[in-house]
């Protein structure tokens, strides 16, 4: 997963390099998300954030985490996502964002969220952090299910409620359809 | 007028002054070469070894998909034309051995149209994504006892999370082509390689937990020795549903719903044409060697032997064989063998073809006779390779089962009927997943009582 050794001619290590260029692709992308148009590409920019996400855990020393987020967050929601948009959207629809009133409730929300970021920058012990281990899946399997076995087991029920709700309102919604 | 006038004609008077540039400069370059640059290059590839290994893998992997893209479209068009009792591509070469490549060539040339309406950026490189993602798969696929791109720790999760990213390629396709038939074929892919992605990941979990880990190379080290050392025979019922899953994933028949010719014309692919519908298609078959190539991996032994061979010589008494031969030791009787063993070789190969057909002329005898003694000689050569190197004899047996895999596939194409969408979600929902997790609870159970049973 690493490489530690630097690039000639030009005196930055590979894992500096590729951090660097993982994070301007993600920049960049997800700012697309945000300022594009066209709501088909802003999900292609979000799937190329989140790939460039996956890549970073992997610099950061744990490639199990970007498996599951390459699997979950491309694999998984971005399809559902592109999947809803397509069989909502048609070419004929309005390619600007209709709905677009909720402007003070998003600088509020953006105000808090810079806030805890900076706050969060600031508290961290930085040169402790560094020299965190490579996190491979047993240890993290051991900590998932050891340490933190309630939590993951509230989490999965909880997800189990959301299912479970999803598919209630889904069901009733068309029974209602073919009644009516 | 007066050619002799000069004695130099034009190209002496330009050869011979390069002449002795180069033979001033040569020497110089040489040794700069050797002294400065040399030793830098060498220093920078050892401190780099890493990243070259890496790209080096990576073209590796690009150039061997395209032959194996092209074999494996060979062997449908050959392969179904048989089982339909035709005669199939007959026309390049014997047998047609290289229509598909024609095929390939009548693809690049041809033109490449983006439809009106079509959202060019995105159509452009969905294909593009569709063919990465059936590429990056391979960096992990094991060909042969260390002959593997990137050996992660995490190889089954990798090979789940890139496999996982083809569906968005395909979405992506069928919706930027502006045509509901390609919009249909997008949908269909979607609905389908997300819900078979689930018991496909399940079905490996039991696996996962007998092996104890995620790494490919190790889960086909596990499995060397006998035919019965295979995890097939211990997980038959994890075998039989990545089978299936991964016919599905791959959008082969019976579940190839996403380009149902008969329905939705060429589905996700109906608009493209030229090199993007190239990508497309070779990318189809990219992944049917990937899943032929994960099925022998992870069920059928990897790149191991059927039989133990090593314990077979030592039944027969001969023990290990390995050839110790050192050139050096022969001296000058090498150089004279070197001489002399091929002439004669293929003067006493060269004597029955000869004297079978006397009716020929000779030379004809001869060049036969050649022939058969580099065969002979390779065939000596491969037997070598095969005994003293493993990743030889690996290649060989993992190339062999995944073929065989790919046999099966282009078999069923050739037999199945195409499944309808509500049997195809039904079978997956209701038969794979519940087959699945009772593999999975059944694999763990059986662990934790014989490992119960093993402390007591």
């Amino acid at each position: 997963m690493t490489q530690p050794d630097t690039i000639p001619l030009l005196g930055l290590g590979w894992n500096d390099l590729l951090f660097l260029a993982f994070a301007a692709v993600m920049v960049v992308a997800a700012l697309a998300v945000v300022l594009q148009r066209d709501i088909i590409r802003a999900g292609g920019a979000m799937i190329i954030a989140f790939a460039a996400l996956a890549g970073l855990y992997v610099i950061a020393g744990s490639p199990v985490v970007a498996g599951a987020q390459v699997l979950v967050y491309i694999g998984a929601i971005s399809v559902l996502v592109l999947f809803a948009i397509m069989l909502t959207q048609t070419k004929a629809a309005p390619r600007a964002l209709v709905f677009q009133t909720q402007a003070v409730p998003a600088a509020i929300a953006t105000a808090i969220l810079a806030l805890l970021i900076v706050a969060s920058v600031l508290t961290t012990d930085w040169p402790k952090q560094v020299a965190t281990q490579v996190a491979d899946a047993r240890s993290v399997a051991t900590t998932l299910f050891g340490q933190f076995t309630l939590p993951f087991e509230v989490v999965s029920v909880l997800l189990l409620a959301a299912v479970v709700g999803g598919v209630f309102l889904a069901k009733r919604e068309r029974d209602r359809g073919e009644a009516d | 007028m007066n050619r002799s006038a000069s004695p130099a004609s034009l190209i002496g008077r330009v050869v011979i002054p390069l002449l002795l540039i180069a033979l001033v400069v040569g020497p110089v370059a040489v040794v700069f070469l050797a002294t400065v640059i040399g030793p830098w290059v060498v220093g920078v590839v050892n401190s780099n070894l890493g990243i070259l290994r890496f790209v080096l893998a990576i073209a590796g992997v690009l150039l061997f998909s395209i032959p194996a893209a092209f074999i494996i479209i060979y062997m449908e068009l050959k392969v179904i034309a048989y089982m339909n009792l035709r005669v199939g591509p007959n026309r390049v070469l014997p047998a047609g051995a290289a229509h598909s490549v024609v095929a390939g060539l009548k693809v690049l040339t041809k033109e490449d149209f983006t439809p009106n309406g079509a959202d060019r950026i995105v159509f452009t490189w969905s294909p593009v994504l569709v063919f990465l993602t059936a590429v990056m798969t391979f960096m992990v696929v094991p060909f042969g006892p260390g002959l593997v791109g990137a050996p992660l720790n995490i190889g089954l999760l990798y090979l789940f999370a890139v496999g996982g990213m083809s569906v968005v390629g395909l979405l992506l396709a069928g919706w930027s082509s502006f045509n509901k038939y390609s919009l249909l074929g997008g949908l269909r892919s979607a609905a389908q390689v997300v819900s078979y992605e689930i018991p496909l990941t399940l079905s490996v979990v039991g696996l996962i937990l007998l092996a104890g880990t995620l790494s490919i190379d190790s889960i086909g080290r596990q499995q060397a020795g006998w035919v019965w050392d295979w995890f097939v025979f211990r997980q038959p019922l994890g075998a039989l549903i990545f089978f299936i899953a991964g016919v599905a994933e791959a959008n082969r028949t019976p579940f190839d719903l996403t380009e149902a010719d008969s329905e939705i014309v060429a589905g996700f692919a109906t608009e493209y044409s030229g090199m993007r519908f190239g990508f497309l298609f070779f990318a189809e078959y990219v992944n049917v060697f990937i899943m032929s190539a994960l099925i022998v991996t992870m069920f059928f032994g990897a790149w191991n032997a059927p039989v133990d061979v090593n314990w077979l010589l030592r039944l027969v008494g001969v023990g290990p064989l390995s050839i110790n031969l050192d050139p050096g030791q022969l001296g000058s009787s090498l150089m004279a063998a070197a001489a002399v063993v091929p002439l004669l070789a293929t003067l006493i190969l060269a004597a029955p073809v000869y004297l079978l057909r006397r009716h020929r002329p000779a030379w004809q005898a001869l060049l036969a006779g050649f022939l058969l003694l580099n065969l002979l000689v390779l065939g000596v050569i491969g037997l070598a390779a095969y005994m003293d190197w493993d990743w030889v004899a690996g290649l060989v047996w993992f190339m062999l089962k995944s073929f065989v895999f790919v046999f099966v596939f282009v078999w069923m194409r050739a037999t199945f009927p195409r499944v309808r969408i509500d049997q195809l979600m039904g079978f997956a929902w209701k038969w794979l997943l519940p087959a699945a997790l009772l593999n999975l609870f059944v694999t763990a159970f059986a662990i934790v009582l014989i490992k119960s049973a093993g402390i007591n």
